[in-house]
């Protein structure tokens, strides 16, 4: 059995995993592919070490600030090899309540020339957050946008 | 479709903030004008508006003028991709993962 709040994606990367990691442990390599164009990524913290700080922000089209995106805490730093960090933590251990809960496994393994690069994503159960019940996930929150969906419609 | 995964990180964003899930609340009830939408919050209207603006960045609302009134609206399918919200957590780190490869395999051409 899967938890039900834990993804896993994986893809072989054509680049040996000292190439795939410098895409990962360069601030200005990061920003290009962290977060999906016209967004603009700015990474603030990058400091990959267990207990160092991990922050993203992001900018909208036009928009003149940068708002936060990822603001976490690296767990375990393997170079070329893996890279943990967790949204519950910020800088330096420090408890947080992140608007999304996650910790994240990198790994970064040498296969055919190239790399296998996985994610392996935690969530907190789905049914144990007080945010989606709040919004109303599991309580008929799919009628409700089927019946807009029809006001809309009409 | 992909335009809208792109946004599913701002989607997710602005979700995150207990006035402007109130808001999504409300505007489930119908369309509503700015005004009426800000009452319930102890806030100046320019906080209030920057929320809406967060909301509106995301897709989530849309709003309009007619004459000096400014009404939002919901929108529904924006909010049902937000709904199975695993399933979009995976389609973020999906995407992210095709850019890395995409960027990393653009740096390092393969030989031939």
């Amino acid at each position: 059995m899967t938890n039900p709040s834990e993804l896993t994606i994986s893809r072989l990367i054509a680049a040996p995993p000292a190439v795939v990691w410098n895409a990962w442990s360069m601030p200005e390599n990061l920003e290009k592919w962290w977060i999906p164009a016209p967004i603009e990524c700015r990474v603030d913290t990058l400091d990959l070490r267990p207990g160092g700080g991990f922050v993203t922000r992001m900018r909208e089209e036009g928009a003149a600030d940068f708002q936060p995106h990822v603001d976490g805490c690296f767990l375990d730093v393997v170079p070329e090899q893996k890279i943990v960090f967790t949204t519950v933590l910020t800088e330096g251990w420090q408890p947080a309540d992140p608007w999304l809960a996650l910790t994240a496994i990198l790994t970064f393994e040498p296969q055919d020339g190239g790399t296998l690069y996985a994610a392996r994503v935690l969530h907190k159960n789905p049914g144990d957050s007080s945010k989606h019940l709040e919004l109303g996930f599991h309580e008929g929150w799919g009628t409700a946008i089927a019946q807009l969906a029809e006001l809309t419609e009409r | 479709m992909a335009n809208q995964q792109t946004s599913l990180d701002t989607v997710f964003h602005a979700l995150a903030d207990p006035t402007r899930r109130a808001v999504i609340g409300r505007l489930l009830g119908g369309a509503a004008p700015v005004k009426r939408l800000a009452e319930p919050f102890a806030m100046g209207l320019p906080a209030f508006m920057k929320h809406l603006s967060v909301l509106e960045t995301s897709g989530l609302i849309r709003s309009e003028k007619a004459g000096r009134v400014r009404t939002c609206h919901l929108n529904a399918d924006r909010l049902a991709a937000a709904e199975d919200w695993l399933s979009e957590q995976r389609a973020i780190w999906q995407g992210r993962t095709n850019r890395l490869a995409a960027f990393v395999e653009s740096q390092n051409p393969p030989t031939k």
